[in-house]
């Protein structure tokens, strides 16, 4: 279907459209033309991506200055289904394109997506690596330019990948015909014509219209810098699934170190001094030539593709100005990096937790080894130029010192909202010291402000945000539009439901006290064997956390609950490795499409919980165990709640009951797709029955709980659950046209009514101004002052 | 070898007689007797027990997939016979039932019911019928129905057809004796019966056809105490779950029976081996670890512990993208703090084994009804539509596709012809104007109409009477006993039953039903013709019964108007069918063929 935002042309790939999308787009497009940010609440299922999609290319497509669209997911599956739905839309485009240029305008339109060198490689052995580090640093070992001239001057001296070698001969900017290429589409065309997809998508990203790729790509500073510099301000930023975003910020700036680590980082310092030596014999204009250039300044030392590790944080300002001198020196800095290690390895052998701020951590530092900040600064940027000097190959397996520099460039840069944190255990209990050193980062708007600055418009979305206002608060920027949208339904698609207690009326909850007992143990079992029975084709169960999971895994197959599932569905389990979840989760799938049905167990927060669709038959049913709630013994949370509480008033409650709210809502939010489709959702814990709880989630799912549905015992809870089973089962009959689905009758009439409410206000605004200032002295009135064109 | 025939002298319960193993069936003849007194197909064997090793009575028991407790057959032969005799019985018997749990057997026979056969009821005439064609299951479910693998096989089974039959009846006690009335009685033969009840039949075959998957429980053979003592019982079934859940003893047991050991010796030192520990499917085994003593036989199949956060085997072909959290893992360099203790996975690595064993379990159990993973290229390319359908809003399209079945019309210019001139006829021009003056006309004054309404005092009292008098009446009907005797209600009953059944066949034969399947037999003109020329026969004697009743109503001083009254509906029926009938037959005499 085809209509009108104000002047603007939405093409809409679908003949209906629910009246919670038309909205949505409206929304977004207030906030592009007003050039600000946004937070957005759509109730999962009702085809955010497609809306988000169709609204951002009709405008790119309508408007001449045709704004870059960067769209960042979590997940690769996401990402792929991003790209798909966007190819799928563009396909519709050019199916319904009137005029013969209109569909030259659609065919040229470019759509990418980008992921690591380990999911892009096509190399017949490099891609056979397992680590991504490893694909990574042997990807750079045949292409980086060094290499690359080298083999080009004298060909069969060194190796090379083809595959590179072939995309260097494309004319840049023309690498791919223009179209939509998922993921899985690029790979196929790298195969077919022998070209690297990986470089073919970073080369290509300066002349796509949309981008697609993680989360990473844009705030972690470290990858950042490398793909996302050259992006232009005007570009439009959707970060879709953005309710764990600021997670995302502050991994991107913490880092861990361990003793291990800090043993290769010592190992790794002793071999770039021997390769400095033997430099120094063979090559010593080399040092010199490197030296020159870093007395100039760090500045066009190298391009993109050939950085390793970029500087994680250093302002433009710093960038220009030369090295230090004292690490100017190929052998001085060596002797820096190993003065820095062994300082950091004694700190490790305090055997009590220590936590500090960065300022005071450099002032030690300073005091014990004489290392100034300022170097200290530099230390990932010296590095990176030393390893291109020395033209190292495998810098996989200089990664701990990497990761050693990197700490060092941001401990010396942030003096507000890191800190420190020694633990010397493990757990409190353990008598063996497994020392740990947490740089962490407390406030997710360090690394997102760059973003907001630098963008004109940044959308935040997700199914389930709530509550709104606790986003603009935590990343510290003010939306123009913070909206959530409340799903319109003819008929109940979806039954939540509250379970407080089990059939025994025991009280059941994932409390840390009682978690473990064994009669809310055997009430979570008995839960779970109820829903298998009644329950058609997939279960999904969640727990709070893993070290949860494993345990009442084995306590209920000891207790011979399994067992009893055994008898209705099979079970698959989330396990550490995310390959062999994969597996688990084909085959749950599987069994889920054969009829046999199956249950999947798995973690809130964990892998599952995150991109993957549970829509149809793929769960009918999703059961939340317990409340999933932080470890509030961590004393990273800790330090985080301290800092929330200190900087911006969220209480520490406040965020727990939030964070918890929000993974649990993202994790029973995964059952619908589309208004035909239903399930269940089941919150097993007594604690959801509490007023404030609930409140934290989407109003959505809250507005379809009902009274007597939130605090039911299990027995009560199966009866109503059959009951709605039933019904929902029936073919929905009644016409949800009109209602739940608009057609584009439907959306005229909304516009037109909506036109004349507008008009209606308008005009008594006028009056009421007409009133107030007229002043009857035959000079202009106010209205006809605004509208004068003044060239300024 | 199933095909050779086993015999043995067995008793069962304590009547001597004569076992034997058919290709098809396992029988139990009494000495004496001519017909096996117990058959039972292979299909219906579910499980095998045998009495101990050196116990005084070698028996054998067959657990029936209807019936549990099954048949207890005990060998009469003496000692060392019968234990050789037995274990020929139990190795036949053992692969029989192993093709069952594994379907393999798809029940293209079905099975005919596991009772000890009566002699075969005379009364019931199985003639050949046209075979049904079964549809193919339109469900998803694979596992709904054997049939959805091999469509439209026609089961050209006059005997299975017969005993489906039987079933159906079996389960339906008013179908039953309406069959008995007509059928047995003559009235009708067997096939017109059945006419126009295929999908009884077919539900029945449906359900029957049904197979039924390997239960899905783990292979954990726990020690359960028998007699005082605790011990793990095995059962040929449970060798052959053990062999199918892990190789690993199926190879150990190849290599070493016979040759190191005998087989109660090898189980009995399985079970207490580090090995058995290894697949117990509990996390317990850690702390029995040390009671568990050193095998050097089956410690040399005992593998290392899968409880390493990588699992040691892992299938190398990738996942469908949408579904890969692999990819994610290696989308970007990991980055953060790690995660708290709770959050990280694979901490208790007890677990981690039996976790694997339920993923493993679970996707063996699917691999055994699907085969092995399906169509590799597919799942990783994965066609565009597939992609597209996984992401697409259904209900957001609109629904052109079920737009009905256009209808053939031979004649279509006729059609709008006849309709236009029609409309042309019909059409009277109303002038909206008019129309609307006549409405404000005939309004006018409504208030004062409404104001000089009247009700009339006698008629609004008749209107009560009558109501009072109607409450009374139902009244009077419900207080009155009930006083027709018990047997001539059942005689209503019949002859009801009876001429509907009449009615259904003589319609049937009038008016085919729309066939949606096509019968490759199906009667043709003449046939039906004959048939209904029957079916009123027997209408006509409607009202002789009818009467009948009425007699007997009498006699008994039941009142015949009230029978009358009872049996109207159906007389009117049957009246109405004889009066089409007579009607067809005037105007058109039957064609001459």
């Amino acid at each position: 279907m085809k209509f009108y935002i104000d002047d603007l042309p939405v093409i809409f790939p679908y003949d209906r459209i629910y009246p919670e999308q038309y909205t949505y787009m409206c929304d977004l497009k207030r906030t592009l033309d007003a050039g600000g940010h946004c937070v957005l609440e759509m109730p999962s299922g009702t085809g955010k991506t497609v809306s988000l999609l169709s609204l951002i290319v009709s405008y790119q497509q309508f408007y001449p200055t045709r704004r870059k669209l960067i769209y960042c997911s979590r997940t690769v599956p996401e990402i792929e289904k991003a790209l798909a739905e966007l190819k799928r839309l563009m396909e519709y485009r050019l199916s319904v394109a009137e005029t013969e240029e209109q569909q030259a305008k659609e065919r040229g339109f470019y759509g990418l997506g980008l992921t690591s060198r380990k999911n892009l490689c096509i190399h017949p052995e490099v891609s056979k690596e397992k680590k991504g580090k490893v694909v990574d640093a042997r990807c750079r070992d045949l292409t980086n330019s060094a290499v690359c001239q080298k083999g080009r001057e004298n060909p069969g001296s060194v190796d090379l990948c083809d595959w590179h070698e072939n995309l260097g001969k494309l004319e840049p900017g023309n690498l791919i015909p223009p179209g939509i290429w998922t993921l899985a589409d690029v790979l196929q065309y790298g195969r077919d014509n022998v070209i690297c997809p990986y470089f073919l998508v970073r080369r290509m990203m300066p002349f796509v219209d949309v981008v697609i790729y993680s989360f990473h790509y844009l705030l972690d500073p470290k990858v950042a810098e490398q793909v996302s510099k050259e992006m232009s301000k005007d570009a439009i930023v959707v970060f879709d699934e953005a309710h764990n975003i600021d997670n995302v910020c502050i991994e991107s700036l913490s880092i861990d170190l361990t003793r291990p680590m800090l043993d290769s980082a010592a190992r790794s310092v002793t071999r770039l001094g021997d390769k400095i030596e033997e430099i120094k014999r063979t090559d010593a204009s080399k040092l010199q030539d490197e030296y020159a250039k870093l007395v100039e300044g760090l500045q066009d030392a190298a391009t993109d593709e050939d950085s390793f590790v970029a500087n994680p944080v250093l302002p433009e300002d710093l960038l220009k100005e030369a090295i230090p001198g004292n690490i100017r020196k190929a052998e001085h800095f060596v002797a820096f990096l190993k003065r820095f290690v062994e300082y950091l390895k004694t700190r490790m052998r305090v055997l009590h937790v220590v936590a500090e701020t960065p300022l005071s951590f450099l002032q030690h530092l300073k005091d014990i080894t004489y290392i100034e900040r300022r170097p200290l600064r530099f230390c990932a940027e010296r590095l990176q130029s030393l390893v291109r000097t020395l033209e190292l190959s495998r810098i996989d397996e200089f990664s701990a010192l990497q990761k050693v520099a990197s700490f060092a460039t941001l401990v010396a840069t942030y003096e507000k909202g890191f800190l420190l944190i020694l633990e010397p255990f493990e757990t409190d209990n353990a008598t063996v010291p497994n020392p740990m050193f947490h740089f962490t980062c407390l406030d997710p708007s360090i690394a997102i402000k760059p973003v907001f600055e630098r963008f004109s418009s940044v959308v935040i979305t997700s199914g389930t945000i709530s509550p709104l206002d606790m986003y603009p608060k935590m990343l510290q920027f003010t939306p123009v539009i913070q909206e959530s949208y409340p799903m319109t339904l003819t008929r109940n698609s979806f039954l939540p439901l509250v379970i407080t207690r089990g059939s025994d009326q025991v009280a059941i909850s994932s409390r840390f006290e009682v978690r473990n007992d064994p009669a809310v143990v055997r009430n979570f079992g008995s839960i779970l064997i109820e829903y298998s029975k009644i329950v058609p084709d997939g279960i999904v169960a969640f727990f709070p956390s893993y070290l949860y999971m494993e345990s009442i895994v084995a306590a209920w197959n000891d207790m011979g609950i399994l067992n009893e599932v055994w008898k209705y569905k099979l079970i698959f389990v989330e396990t550490p490795d995310a390959n062999e979840t994969s597996i688990a989760l084909e085959n749950y799938r599987r069994a889920c499409d054969n009829g046999r049905g199956a249950v999947l167990l798995s973690v809130a927060r964990g892998k599952v919980s995150e991109g993957i669709d549970f829509d149809h038959n793929y769960g009918r049913a999703v059961i939340m165990f317990g409340v999933p709630y932080q470890y509030t013994e961590s004393r990273i949370l800790k330090a985080r709640l301290e800092y929330l509480r200190d900087t911006y008033r969220i209480r520490e409650s406040e965020f727990l009951g939030f964070d918890a709210m929000r993974n649990a809502a993202q994790c029973v939010g995964r059952v619908l797709r589309g208004k035909t489709d239903w399930g269940l959702m089941v919150f097993a814990d007594k604690r959801f029955a509490r007023a404030d709880k609930r409140a934290k989630l989407p109003r959505w799912i809250n507005q379809y709980i009902t009274e007597t549905a939130s605090n039911l015992s299990t027995d009560m809870a199966i009866t109503l659950s059959k009951l709605f089973m039933r019904t929902i089962s029936q073919n929905p009959n009644e016409n949800q046209t009109g209602i739940s689905l608009w057609t584009l009758e439907n959306v005229q009439q909304h516009q037109a009514k909506q036109k004349e409410l507008e008009l209606e206000t308008e005009k008594q605004q006028r009056e009421a101004v007409q009133d107030d200032d007229e002043y009857g002295d035959g000079g202009f009135d106010d209205n006809t002052l605004a509208a004068i064109n003044l060239d300024v | 070898m199933p095909s050779t025939t086993l015999a043995a002298k067995a008793s069962y319960k304590k009547l001597p007689g004569t076992l034997e193993l058919t290709p098809t069936h396992l029988q139990w003849t009494q000495d004496g007797k001519k017909a096996p007194s117990i058959k039972v197909p292979h299909s219906d064997a579910a499980s095998l027990f045998c009495s101990k090793e050196g116990a005084a009575q070698v028996r054998l028991k067959l657990g029936l997939v209807s019936d549990e407790a099954g048949h207890n057959f005990t060998f009469l032969a003496p000692q060392a016979v019968a234990v050789v005799e037995r274990e020929r019985f139990k190795t036949e018997l053992t692969n029989i039932i192993s093709v069952n749990r594994r379907g393999v057997n798809a029940s293209g026979s079905v099975p005919p019911p596991v009772t000890p056969i009566s002699a075969p009821s005379p009364g019931n005439v199985a003639s050949p019928r046209p075979p049904l064609l079964s549809r193919p299951s339109t469900s998803r479910a694979a596992s709904v129905a054997s049939e959805s693998r091999t469509p439209g096989t026609p089961t050209s089974d006059p005997a299975g057809d017969f005993q489906l039959r039987i079933r159906v009846l079996l389960s339906n006690p008013d179908l039953a004796a309406l069959h008995r009335e007509l059928v047995m009685s003559r009235q009708i033969t067997e096939d017109e019966f059945w006419e126009g009840r295929q999908h009884i039949l077919q539900a029945q075959r449906a359900q029957e056809s049904q197979r039924r998957g390997k239960p899905g429980q783990l292979v954990d053979p726990r020690p359960q105490s028998v007699d005082g003592e605790i011990k793990i019982v095995i059962t040929p079934q449970l060798k052959l779950d053990i062999f199918d859940e892990y190789p690993v003893v199926k190879k150990a047991f190849e290599e070493n029976v016979d040759k190191n050991m005998t087989e109660p010796a090898f189980w009995h030192r399985y079970f207490q081996s580090k090995l058995f520990n290894s697949h117990r499917a509990s996390i317990r085994s850690a702390a029995t670890q040390h009671v568990v003593k050193d095998d050097p036989i089956f410690d040399k199949y005992l593998e290392k512990e899968d409880d390493e956060l990588e699992p040691r085997r892992l299938r190398e072909d990738r996942v469908d993208i949408f579904i890969d959290l692999g990819a994610t893992l290696e989308d970007h360099v990991e980055t953060g703090n790690e995660r708290d203790i709770t959050m990280q996975a694979g901490k208790q690595r007890a677990v981690l084994p039996l976790i694997r064993k339920f993923n493993e379990h679970s996707g063996r159990l699917l691999d055994s009804v699907l085969g092995d993973t399906p169509n590799k290229r597919r799942r990783i390319e994965g066609s565009v539509e597939e992609r597209y359908a996984q992401l697409d809003l259904e209900d957001l399209h609109d629904n052109q596709s079920s737009s009905g079945i256009t209808l053939a019309n031979l004649d279509s210019q006729r059609y709008f012809e006849g309709r236009s001139n029609q409309t042309s006829d019909s059409t009277i021009t109303i002038s909206a104007k008019a129309a609307v003056q006549e409405a404000k006309a005939s309004l006018q004054g409504w208030s004062t109409n409404l104001s000089q309404l009247k009700v009339d005092r006698k008629a609004g009292g008749a209107a009560l009477e009558e109501m009072t008098q109607n409450v009374a009446a139902r009244l009077e009907v419900k207080m009155r006993k009930e006083d027709i005797p018990e047997h001539l209600y059942r005689q209503m009953a019949a002859t009801q039953t009876a001429t509907n059944e009449f009615l259904r066949q003589f319609w049937l034969a009038i008016y085919p039903p729309p066939a949606d399947f096509p019968t490759a037999g199906a009667p043709n003109a003449a046939q039906k013709a004959a048939k209904a020329a029957k079916m009123v026969g027997y209408l006509e004697r409607t009202h002789e019964k009818v009467e009948g009743l009425r007699q007997g109503a009498h006699s008994l001083g039941v009142d015949p108007n009230k029978i009358y009254t009872a049996m109207k509906p159906v007389l009117d029926a049957a009246e109405k069918a004889m009066a089409f009938w007579r009607q067809r037959n005037a105007a058109k005499p039957p064609p001459p063929r």
